[in-house]
């Protein structure tokens, strides 16, 4: 065996030089996953601040919407809203689209009639 | 091998070995040994549990608008060790929080690590303190009840304690289901214990709270709180309750209490004001309880509408005990009897039926047990056994007297004459969904329970349809709707066991429309002042709240019957 200790130098550097290349290689890693990390959280915070902001909005909106509110506004403005009574109320029996095709019907028959429908 | 090393040489190799050796030992002890202990106390300091809150359940109504949702906001604590000038930061602090100095300082010196100086402070003063950048002030987020409604339905929903725990009401009664169950993230931390992004090696996820979908109406109960409120002002009354239900499916659509507090502010209401007196409160009945005795006479038929009683003038002497009517009637048919609320007339009539028989009747529409509503608190009411009756008895519990009852009783029994004779259970929660919306428990109609016939049922909602046509409960009337109902007048009982002249309790119990009932509605007034009779005080209240809802509802009035009725009555 060659027991010459300058042919061991070229081997124990390279072992050496691994050993530091995936030592670096590990903390550089190490910090990445810490990045990543820090960025996962900062998006995490301003997604649970949007939310959370949200959850404010929607309570205030809800809390607008309360009858109790709308009322209150109501009276404050004088506006006194009742039902209306039954000769008030006019029930129209064809729903919409029926409505469309009638007044395209229409339009078919007499050219005119379109503009007593046009501005629907 | 050592013979020709120097003494001094052989003396530092066996101290080297007899060291290595203790260190050895020292290493088995530490491995074997200590191993545990050790490796706990590394992991404590450098393992973090983070907490993960559930959000609690969403309380709904019967259209799915939100009655109790919940919001994030920020809690501000302090840990006084990491402060440098507490007396600085005192006084910043101070006009933020509306806390006085000293009382910051005083929270500051404490010989502790964390101190809370606000939970759950709105965002804007969480704002104000952040931009003060003081040392050692930190924030955390926590999670709050909130009701959007205000008062409204306070006493269905009740309220959490700061830690998100139901107190009272459904928040309490559903608490298990509400609240939901706590997760955890397993991470690391830093030399400064903050929690190292990253690192996460275990985490279990909070499992969110169920949601409730009440019976209730919300805009139901906005308008029956508001007519509730009047008659409550106007009568200076003590207390007030009012019920709104479906007579068929027992769903209880509001339930009121007066006075009422605000569950988002729950601690600034006296305990007296957050009872709710619909279920936890009993009370002599009074006339609204001849409904009983009159059913029953009825439908044992010993007594017929058009039976004749002579009601004395308005003074019945029996037993020693004088009996009143609040106006003098001669003879009148049993169902003016009723109409007009005569006390003699019905004890006459209650005499032909029994102490058994009445009994049993009471037992049969459900008074002296609970309904089973699923809120927390309620009562069962006193009915006593024919056994333990005194002479009296038998007069005094026809009218309503020597027997309590809870509001919700009495729209049960109402709702038997009102759907053709059966008793319903009320309910007041529908279901319960997981956070997904999946339905996790529906609560079923539960069976009724025949009390009277269907014929019976008509006779006597006959005999209620003309007690607010012509009898004690004119104010009631909703012209093109017809209502029926009973009036009650009770004579409070005094701390010294006499019935009281100056304290009353006044009722109204009614059903609207009355060929057709859809609601029944129980208006309950404790010590209305200076007028006290249920027709008067309580009768206006039912009245708007029954137009109301039959507007809500599109029922359109009679307006033929109406007219006919106009022709009939004479004019004035």
């Amino acid at each position: 065996m060659d027991k010459n200790p300058n042919n061991y130098c070229p081997k124990v550097l390279a072992t050496i030089l691994m050993v530091t290349f995936v030592a670096v290689m590990y903390v550089n890693q190490q910090a990445l996953i810490y990045q990543m990390g820090l960025k996962v959280k900062q998006n995490n915070d301003v997604y649970t601040k949007l939310v959370d902001h949200n959850k404010i909005l929607v309570y205030n909106v809800l809390n607008l919407r309360s009858p109790v509110a709308l009322e209150r506004r109501l009276l404050a403005k004088e506006v006194e809203l009742s039902m209306p009574s039954k000769w008030q109320v006019v029930k129209i029996d064809h729903s919409p689209k029926k409505l469309v095709l009638n007044y395209k019907n229409l339009a078919k028959k007499d050219p005119l009639a379109n503009m007593f429908v046009s501005g629907r | 091998m050592y013979k020709g090393t120097p003494s001094r040489i052989r003396k530092v190799l066996y101290t080297l070995i007899i060291a290595f050796a203790l260190l050895c030992v020292r290493l088995v002890f530490v491995q074997l040994g200590a191993a545990k202990s050790l490796s706990n106390i590394a992991s404590n300091q450098y393992r973090l549990v983070v907490p993960l809150l559930p959000k609690r359940g969403v309380i709904y109504d019967r259209n799915l608008k939100e009655l109790a949702i919940n919001i994030n906001l920020i809690s501000i604590f302090a840990e006084p060790f990491k402060m440098k000038d507490k007396g600085i930061a005192s006084q910043k602090l101070a006009s933020v929080l509306g806390l006085s100095r000293d009382e910051i300082y005083k929270k500051l010196n404490q010989e502790k690590g964390f101190v809370w100086l606000g939970r759950k402070v709105s965002p804007d003063t969480a704002r104000i303190v952040r931009a003060l950048n003081i040392k050692g002030i930190d924030f955390i987020k926590e999670p709050q009840r909130a009701y959007p409604n205000g008062v409204i339905a306070s006493h269905i929903l009740g309220f959490t304690d700061m830690d998100n725990n139901g107190l009272e009401g459904l928040e309490l009664k559903f608490d298990k289901y509400l609240k939901g169950v706590t997760g955890y993230r397993y991470t690391i931390r830093d030399a400064k214990q903050r929690e190292v992004p990253g690192y996460e090696y275990k985490e279990i996820q909070p499992i969110d709270g169920d949601n409730l979908v009440l019976t209730i109406d919300s805009l139901i109960q906005s308008f029956a709180e508001r007519e509730l409120e009047n008659g409550f002002k106007k009568y200076h009354a003590k207390g007030a309750c009012i019920i709104v239900m479906d007579p068929f499916t027992g769903n209880v659509l509001a339930l009121s209490n007066r006075p009422n507090f605000d569950p988002n502010n729950a601690k600034a209401a006296p305990p007296d004001f957050r009872r709710n007196r619909a279920i936890c409160d009993f009370f002599e009945p009074g006339s609204s309880f001849k409904i009983v005795p009159a059913s029953s006479l009825l439908e044992e038929k010993v007594v017929k509408p058009s039976d004749k009683f002579f009601c004395e003038n308005g003074e019945y002497r029996w037993y020693g005990h004088t009996y009143h009517d609040h106006k003098p009637h001669g003879w009148l048919e049993f169902r003016d009897v009723i109409k007009y609320s005569s006390n003699i007339g019905t004890m006459k009539a209650a005499q032909r039926l029994g102490k058994d028989r009445l009994y049993k009747y009471i037992k049969k529409f459900g008074f002296g047990e609970k309904t089973g509503i699923e809120l927390p608190g309620e009562v069962n009411g006193i009915t006593t056994h024919p056994n333990t009756w005194s002479k009296l008895s038998l007069c005094s519990i026809s009218m309503g007297q020597e027997v309590t009852v809870t509001a919700l009783q009495l729209a049960c029994a109402m709702s038997a004459l009102a759907n053709g004779g059966n008793l319903v259970k009320p309910r007041i929660v529908d279901m319960i969904q997981d956070s997904t919306g999946n339905v996790i428990q529906k609560f079923e109609l539960k069976k009724p329970q025949r009390v009277i016939s269907e014929e019976t049922a008509r006779e006597m909602r006959t005999i209620l349809r003309s007690v607010v046509d012509s009898g004690t409960a004119e104010l009631a009337e909703v012209e093109g709707y017809f209502p029926a109902g009973k009036t009650g007048t009770a004579q409070k009982v005094e701390p010294n066991g006499v019935y009281s002249h100056s304290k009353f309790t006044a009722s109204f119990i009614g059903f609207v429309p009355s060929d057709n009932p859809k609601f029944v509605i129980v208006v309950i007034m404790d010590e209305p002042r200076p007028f006290y009779y249920g027709g008067v005080v309580c009768t206006p209240v039912f009245k708007k709240v029954a137009a109301e809802l039959m507007s809500y509802y599109k029922i359109w009035p009679k307006e033929k019957e109406v007219a006919e009725k106009k022709k009939k009555k004479p004019v004035s």
